[in-house]
């Protein structure tokens, strides 16, 4: 009964976290298609979601990878799967707060390993999958997205540069209503695929899938896709206010070749099973895109903030999710401890939510 | 290091760089043609040049069964591999 309840928690702060998830960037997923007038804001929001949602149930490699190479299946609890979520919804709301452009993936294999290296130390992490499925992506991806929307928009310029801006504006408009919708896809292909995996850890740790032989059963991966489609969805409507001169100023063609860049490298990376941050392979599309034109158009200082949140993100977020893990393990093996740090952090994070509404909205990465 | 390069998984890795960047640029090339064919077209029918506008408009269409062609094949291959 002790375990259905702990599962119950687990699950629901997975999607909780896949719902701010989503939430969090549908600012990136819109903002290019929507400042280059591209699309309508509220079109824009609605197709992200549905496609987010779509996108969802294309792959599960990603879903494999962090459900099995990141820490050892047969070694995880419960309480380590929901002390791993806590610690990633925790460096999420910090850097929330401050402003940093943060990877919700990375803190969600911060705190998963955080937690399990304080319960059973480095054997149960997996050094390999760590570093060759996520930290070394986690890099690759938004300087290959830079790259090919750098390259992708000198070409442009090449083929297209001696025409009338009128024709060419609006033809690339027509073309960024397919490149946003893929952008969307790819988004919902890989961020979503994180939730199925750690409900599907959980799913393990409870004992109802076989640690040595399982596959992500068809309800999480319909519950995922479904939360971060309502958080896309939602969060749009927030960003449809603050949406206008905060975002990079681009042509047509250079949104066109910022999106299919973004796009290409996380499909590319969801069908290899990497688990990438999308944030910051679209920032590093739209800085190509924009670096390409002008050097002086892109505010490098983002680029510093990505920098800092890289190398930050999953130390910080394992360091809470292992404290996470040792104050609810004070409680036992029971429900007690994961109830007690649910409610206290549902408090904090109404706290933090109301105080920095009162200080205004924050920019993401791809607004900045 | 060479510990640590043990740990990658090169092949995947390269993979991913090389499709992304492929299908990247790729895309925006044919999409590029689509409209250099599209907007020629106009201008060459306006000047009353009917082969050259046929031609450029051939061009248009190939470019845009082309964009369709490999974003359907790339959503084909991350769905059946």
């Amino acid at each position: 009964m002790e375990s259905d309840i702990i599962l119950v928690i687990v699950v629901a702060t997975a999607l909780g976290f896949d719902f701010t998830n989503g939430f969090h960037d549908t600012a990136n997923v819109v903002a290019t298609g929507i400042s280059t007038r591209a699309l309508p804001p509220k079109l824009a929001v609605t197709l992200a979601a549905i496609l987010n949602f779509i996108g969802a149930f294309l792959s599960l490699k990603v879903a494999a990878t962090v459900a099995k190479d990141i820490v050892d299946p047969s070694t995880i609890t419960m309480t380590i799967v929901f002390a791993g979520l806590i610690g990633a919804i925790a460096w999420n709301l910090i850097t929330w707060y401050f402003g940093l452009p943060s990877s919700s993936s990375h803190a969600l294999v911060g705190g998963l390993v955080g937690a399990s290296f304080v319960a059973h130390g480095f054997s149960s992490i997996s050094g390999e999958g760590l570093l060759g499925k996520v930290m070394v992506p986690a890099v690759i991806a938004p300087v290959l997205a830079f790259l090919v929307a750098g390259v992708s928009i000198i070409v442009i310029y090449r083929i297209v540069g001696r025409l009338r801006p009128g024709p060419v504006n609006r033809g690339f408009r027509v073309g960024q209503w397919a490149s946003s919708g893929l952008l969307a896809v790819s988004h919902g292909t890989n961020d979503a695929q994180k939730t199925m995996g750690i409900i599907t850890l959980a799913l393990v740790a409870h004992g109802s899938l076989d640690a040595d032989n399982f596959e992500v059963p068809t309800w999480v991966i319909f519950a995922s896709a479904s939360a971060i489609a309502l958080g896309t969805y939602s969060g749009g409507w927030r960003i449809i206010k603050t949406m206008g001169s905060r975002i990079i100023k681009m042509d047509p063609a250079q949104g066109f070749a910022a999106q299919g860049a973004g796009a290409s490298a996380i499909l590319a990376a969801s069908h290899a099973g990497f688990p990438l941050s999308t944030t910051h392979t679209i920032s590093g599309a739209v800085m190509g895109a924009g670096a390409a034109k002008r050097l002086s158009a892109v505010r490098w200082g983002v680029a510093g903030n990505m920098m800092i949140a890289w190398l930050l993100t999953i130390p910080c977020a394992a360091a809470i999710g292992g404290i996470v893990y040792g104050f609810t393990s004070i409680f036992g093996d029971g429900a007690a401890g994961p109830l007690i740090v649910s409610v206290v952090s549902v408090g904090l994070l109404l706290a933090v939510y109301l105080r920095r509404l009162q200080r205004g909205s924050v920019l993401t990465a791809a607004e900045a | 290091m060479p510990v640590l390069l043990g740990f990658i998984d090169g092949q995947a890795l390269w993979q991913t760089i090389w499709t992304g960047a492929v299908a990247g640029i790729g895309v925006c090339i044919i999409f590029a043609f689509t409209i250099l064919g599209a907007a020629r077209s106009t201008d060459m029918r306006l000047e009353d040049r009917a082969v050259a506008a046929t031609l450029y408009a051939v061009l248009a269409v190939l470019g845009t069964l082309a964009s369709f062609a490999v974003v359907i094949y790339a959503v084909v291959l991350i769905t059946t591999k």
